[in-house]
């Protein structure tokens, strides 16, 4: 049956993988969107993240300071973008659009100019993320189909969401910064500095989104190609709208594009087009993020309307 | 606080603030609109740098203060737009920036027990759990003042905290505010209502135009001299009632339902009407469905049941253009976001409603040299300034920028003008020129719609009063009929008319 | 210092720190970087090809940014400019090829009028996702860029296909003339001109005009005035499109003469970038246009007369656009009052 050839064990795992690095790249927009900052850069910051993992993993065979590197960088081009928003007042989604683009000319530069290659940069001396192998799960067929040799970046998303969620909603910076995301002034009369507050998140957001890169050159593949992010990274920022920037739900919605996005490579091995299969995720994408802010909506008016009373 | 200056852009707000404080006073400071007693204190409490002058507080001298040294010092304040997270509850709001700690999380029950004793102490009736979009805004003043004590604060700044309460919650905020002297804590009331400041006050300071004037002991003035001190000169706001005759019906609504923004403010089955050459006055606190109805009323809001008719038409749900061309004309309670196009000139602004008809513009394309001509008409007439058509209307004052929405409104003549808190936020002179242009307009013919806040307002415009309450009527009253003590009680009220509970 | 001349300047502080910062990079390459300079001018203007190329290349940009400052005027950030391009081009190639039956110059208008039509209907979906649903129009757009390139890929690799190893269309019947033989410079230059003036008076001179910049400055206060700021908001977003629609029409009928796949590629971007810079400015946008335009042909002569990659253009032009974006010169000092009074 072509069905259970489409729908099996390793659909999950391939719907976990394809999501991870959207999951990154939405956990990096929702940080700052708790503090009401939309974060349009994350597309730039996760593809210099990207970069910076593959040539340092290439010229020094440590993955792990690829990673590291990768998560600096990612806070540099965040820092860009905080200090041009808070300090220069410059329009979010303009400084954002720009720090995109600065990713794509300064990767492509850096690909050409230092590492000189150009499109396409796979090399064998590339060290990728490692993959946790559970020895015990070899003979259990579901589980070893479905959890075993995940890469360690891979385990940690599950890790970081729970993380994030503990941080916004348990702790005092959490409590601090959604009270600045939503009425600043109300943070700043209680002697919080506003400005520091908006800093420290989109730093935050930068090394997360510098990890969201270095999980898709080093973790999600072995190589850097101009470009590679394609779009994740506002993918992830649908997602979190998706989400409310509340990170279990945002990662929820990212789940849904890996799934639109695996079945669709499946489909394509009975004569779907390739293009079809690539626009998928994208159009299942926008649908999603309409259909979550279309049912928003319509909850909003029924909870203002007059002819029912709320509880 | 000596010498104090501060400018925002081209105004200078305070010029030369003076204030002292007694432990264990209550102490008003007093000044019409824009006269820099809300700046004065929202500098002493670091809300914005200050350019010039000290501070000292108990003894030790700042020069330069923010929230949190101001917190440290002592000081809190509950300003005059509440400082909530609508989207927090009351127990998060209150600990913000002062959270207990267990390890890594937040010690919600110890915070709780720390708040509880406060409100305990003081007798207050406050729900922890509840999120501030819940809550009602006697409620929520409560909540900003528990936080203030929470932190420590001796000195606690109010920021004209009975403009939202009715007289009965205001009597109930006097006696906390008793209670809050008696254990020592200093006051400051920041009001323009004289009859309050003299009932609460132990002494008074006076600014007018970012100057200080002076402070009197309450025991020494009256009424009267404070006015002077405040205005530079007797003022008679309660311009003499003007009976026009009553003509037709020119807007009825009948059985009203629309959404709300809060289930207080959502209307609820609400009719009434407007007859030609009076003035019907809509009391309330805010928030309890004026916005609401008013938005039903002019397009702005869909009407979920029932009609509206205006002279003879149904103009229910149709679109504001077509409710503007049935002859209806609105001053709308915020000039910033509503109003005014703050971005545009003086001239676009006057004629944004015209826009499409000639001579303003001609198929299609605008006429310039017509809109600055009107422009300049209107200027003059209204006496707006600065009278330069072409100015952005960012730069004008707050009265000016009202008479830019009423010169426009009340020069499109129609039938029935909607006036929507039409002198909040201005200055005495243009309260007054606003105030005698709405009698003109219903002298006029035209039948008026009037939403206030200020009861004063209300019971000196209007020929006719409505009362609202929870987006209900509560009460339908002849103007001469009214007193304020009656008013206050319909506002928070218990009854609604017609018997239901 | 008025506002005028602060923005002016701001801009040229901008291009001068992009530029000196491109400078660097050149010196650290051990390269010279007045040599790589008047290289990239030389090959920007130098003869008819290079002149004809520059001139070829500023055409799409001046409606791409043109397209981006519409939709802005009415308070959208209109990402999707590029998907409307292809899929102007897409429709412009069909009827240029299919409807032989019209009389050349009308199938001209056919193709651009087409290349409108379906473009300000692609652009209507992220403006009626926006004003119904509240769906960030920033995200859609971009998403819907992609969808755009795939759907063109798709038609020119399979029903539209050429037949060619390349994913392309088949020659179109009519073309835009070309007047600097042998670059591709052609009249829809002068058609891009023209709508240029048109948007302007549009936008500055018509009550439709005022419209759209009411509901782009204060979309409440357009309501209470009488303009439905829905319907306001949806027309900007498809006359935006329409605008790419146009560009991609050129690039089919005038430079390329088939569609190629992947034409439009960065085409929107850069538009974008031109009207970022300039902050939404319509009549300096044209300058920028032509700025970005020189820096991009230029670049290949840059590159043959020394060895640092044209990919450095690239980030010159990002440089530009985040110094472009800040506000470098004025009241820096001046510390923002979250609270400032709104009176």
């Amino acid at each position: 049956m072509t069905f259970s050839k489409i729908f099996n064990a390793s659909l999950i795992y391939s719907t976990f993988r394809t999501a991870t690095p959207i999951i990154y790249a939405a956990l990096c927009a929702a940080i700052t969107q708790q503090a009401d900052i939309l974060n349009i850069g994350t597309e730039g910051i996760m593809l210099f993240g990207a970069f910076m993992a593959v040539a340092v993993s290439y010229l020094t065979g440590s993955w792990a300071l690829g990673v590291l590197v990768a998560m600096l960088g990612g806070l540099c081009i965040a820092m860009v973008m905080a200090v041009s928003h808070l300090k220069f007042r410059s329009d979010i989604c303009a400084i954002g659009m720009g720090v995109n683009m600065f990713a794509v000319a300064i990767t492509k530069f850096l690909l050409n100019a230092w590492l000189k290659q150009s499109g396409t940069f796979a090399d064998p001396k590339i060290i990728a993320i490692p993959k946790v192998h559970i020895k015990a799960f070899e003979k259990m067929g579901f589980l070893n189909d479905t959890f075993n040799d995940w890469t360690i970046t891979e385990w940690f998303v599950i890790l970081l969401v729970i993380i994030l969620w503990f941080v916004f909603y348990k702790t005092v910076w959490g409590l601090r910064i959604r009270a600045v995301g939503r009425m600043a002034q109300a943070a700043q009369t209680a002697g919080i500095n506003v400005n520091s507050m908006k800093y420290q998140a989109i730093a935050i957001s930068g090394l997360v989104g510098g990890l969201a890169g270095a999980h898709l050159s080093l973790g999600y593949s072995a190589m850097f190609v101009e470009n590679m992010t394609n779009a994740r990274g506002f993918m992830g920022v649908a997602a979190m709208y998706f989400g409310g920037a509340h990170p279990i739900f945002t990662a929820l919605g990212c789940l849904f594009f890996g799934f639109t996005d695996s079945i669709g490579a499946r489909l394509q091995a009975y004569g779907v087009p390739s293009q079809l299969v690539l626009l998928m995720p994208y159009v299942a994408t926008i649908l999603v993020l309409a259909i979550s802010m279309a049912t928003k909506k319509a909850m909003e008016n029924k909870r203002k309307s007059s002819l029912i009373t709320a509880a | 606080m000596e010498g104090i200056k501060k400018t925002f852009g081209s105004v200078q707000a305070v010029k030369n603030g003076e204030f002292n404080l007694k432990k264990g006073e209550i102490h008003s400071l007093i000044g019409e609109n824009g006269a820099g007693k809300s700046t004065m204190m929202k500098l002493l409490y670091g809300m914005y740098p200050f350019d010039g002058g000290t501070v000292t507080i108990e003894g030790k001298k700042y020069d330069h203060i923010s929230p949190k040294t101001a917190i440290e010092a002592g000081i809190g304040m509950v300003h005059q737009e509440f400082m909530l997270v609508k989207e927090l509850t009351v127990l998060e709001n209150i600990i913000l920036g002062f959270e207990p700690k267990k390890g890594l999380t937040i010690d919600f029950a110890a915070a709780r027990k720390t708040v509880q004793k406060y409100i305990d102490q003081y007798n207050m009736d406050i729900q922890l759990d509840k999120k501030i979009a819940q809550i009602s805004v006697g409620e929520a003043q409560r909540v900003e003042i528990i936080k203030i004590l929470t932190r420590g604060a001796n000195i606690i700044i109010l920021d004209e905290p009975t403009a939202v309460l009715t007289p009965q919650e205001s009597r109930r905020l006097f006696e906390i505010l008793n209670n809050l002297r008696e254990d020592g804590k200093s006051i400051v009331f920041i009001s323009h209502k004289l009859n309050e400041i003299m009932e609460i006050s132990d002494r008074v300071s006076v600014m007018r135009q970012g100057t200080y004037m002076g402070t009197v002991n309450k025991a020494d003035t009256n009424e009267n001299e404070l006015a002077r001190m405040m205005i530079g000169r007797d003022v008679f706001l309660n311009i003499e009632k003007k009976k026009s005759d009553i003509g037709e019906t020119v807007l009825q609504v009948e059985d009203l339902w629309t959404s709300g923004e809060k289930e207080i403010s959502k209307i609820r089955g609400l009719s009434f009407d407007v007859k030609a050459g009076e003035i019907v006055g809509v009391a309330g606190i805010d928030g309890n469905g004026q916005s609401e109805l008013i938005e039903a009323i002019t397009g702005l809001r869909k009407v979920e049941k029932g009609k509206v008719i205006l002279d003879g038409k149904d103009i229910t749900n149709l679109s504001v253009k077509k409710i503007r061309e049935a002859g209806l004309t609105h001053i709308p309670e915020d000039r910033n976001t509503r109003g005014l196009n703050r971005q545009f000139s003086i001239g676009d602004n006057l004629i944004e409603v015209t826009l499409d008809k000639e001579p303003f513009s001609k198929n299609g394309f605008l006429k310039k040299d017509a809109v600055k001509k009107f422009a300049e008409e209107l200027i003059e007439k209204f006496d707006i300034r600065p009278a330069r058509a072409e100015l952005p209307t960012s730069y004008l004052s707050g009265g000016n920028a009202q008479k830019v929405v009423v010169a426009r409104e009340v020069t499109l003549g129609g039938k029935l003008l909607v006036a929507s808190q039409p002198t909040r936020g201005v200055d005495i002179g243009a309260i007054e020129s606003i105030r005698s242009i709405l009698q003109d307009v219903k002298e006029k013919g035209l039948g008026v719609l009037l939403v206030s806040a200020e009861l004063e307002e209300i019971m000196s415009l209007s020929d006719r009063i409505i009362v609202m309450h929870n987006g209900k009527i509560t009460g339908r009253l002849n103007a001469e009929d009214a007193d304020e003590e009656q008013l206050g009680m319909l506002m928070m009220s218990g009854k609604e008319e017609g018997g239901e509970a | 210092m008025n506002e005028k001349q602060k923005a002016a300047l701001n801009i040229l502080l901008s291009m001068a720190l992009a530029l000196g910062a491109g400078a660097v990079v050149v010196a650290l390459q051990g390269e010279s970087p007045v040599e790589a300079y008047t290289a990239l001018v030389r090959g920007a203007f130098n003869g008819k090809l290079k002149l004809g190329t520059t001139l070829a290349g500023v055409t799409p940009l001046l409606l791409t940014s043109l397209a981006f400052i519409v939709a802005a005027k009415a308070g959208a950030f209109h990402c999707g400019i590029e998907g409307c391009v292809f899929l102007g081009g897409i429709v412009a190639a069909y009827i240029g090829i299919n409807w032989t039956f019209l009389p050349g110059p009308l199938q001209i208008v056919a193709c651009f009028l087409g290349a409108m039509l379906v473009a300000s209907l692609w652009s209507m979906i992220p403006g009626v996702l926006r004003i119904y649903f509240n769906v960030s129009e920033v995200c859609c757009t971009i998403l819907m860029n992609s969808v755009a390139l795939y759907i063109t890929n798709y038609l020119v690799s399979g029903v539209m296909s050429a037949g060619t190893s390349l994913p392309q269309s088949a020659d179109v019947a009519v073309r835009l003339t070309q007047f600097m033989k042998p670059s591709s410079a052609n009249t829809g230059l002068f058609i891009a001109i023209i709508v240029t003036v048109f948007i302007m008076i549009l936008v500055y001179r018509t009550s439709f005009g005022f419209k759209l910049r009411q509901i782009g400055t204060n979309p409440a206060n357009a309501e209470y005035a009488g303009t439905d700021p829905k319907k306001m908001f949806i027309s900007a977003m498809m006359l935006a499109g329409s605008i790419g629609g146009i560009a991609g029409a050129i690039e089919v009928l005038g430079v390329h003469g088939f569609f190629l796949n992947n034409f439009a590629s960065g085409l929107g971007t850069n538009g974008m970038l031109a009207a970022l810079i300039c902050k939404n400015n319509m009549f300096v946008a044209p300058l920028i246009s032509f700025f970005i335009a020189v820096l991009k042909s230029g670049a290949m002569g840059m590159q043959q007369a020394t060895s640092v990659p044209k990919s450095l253009v690239d980030t010159i032009t990002a440089v530009f656009i985040i110094f472009a974006c800040m506000n470098l010169i004025g009241d820096i000092k001046k510390k923002r009052d979250i609270t400032e009074g709104r009176n």
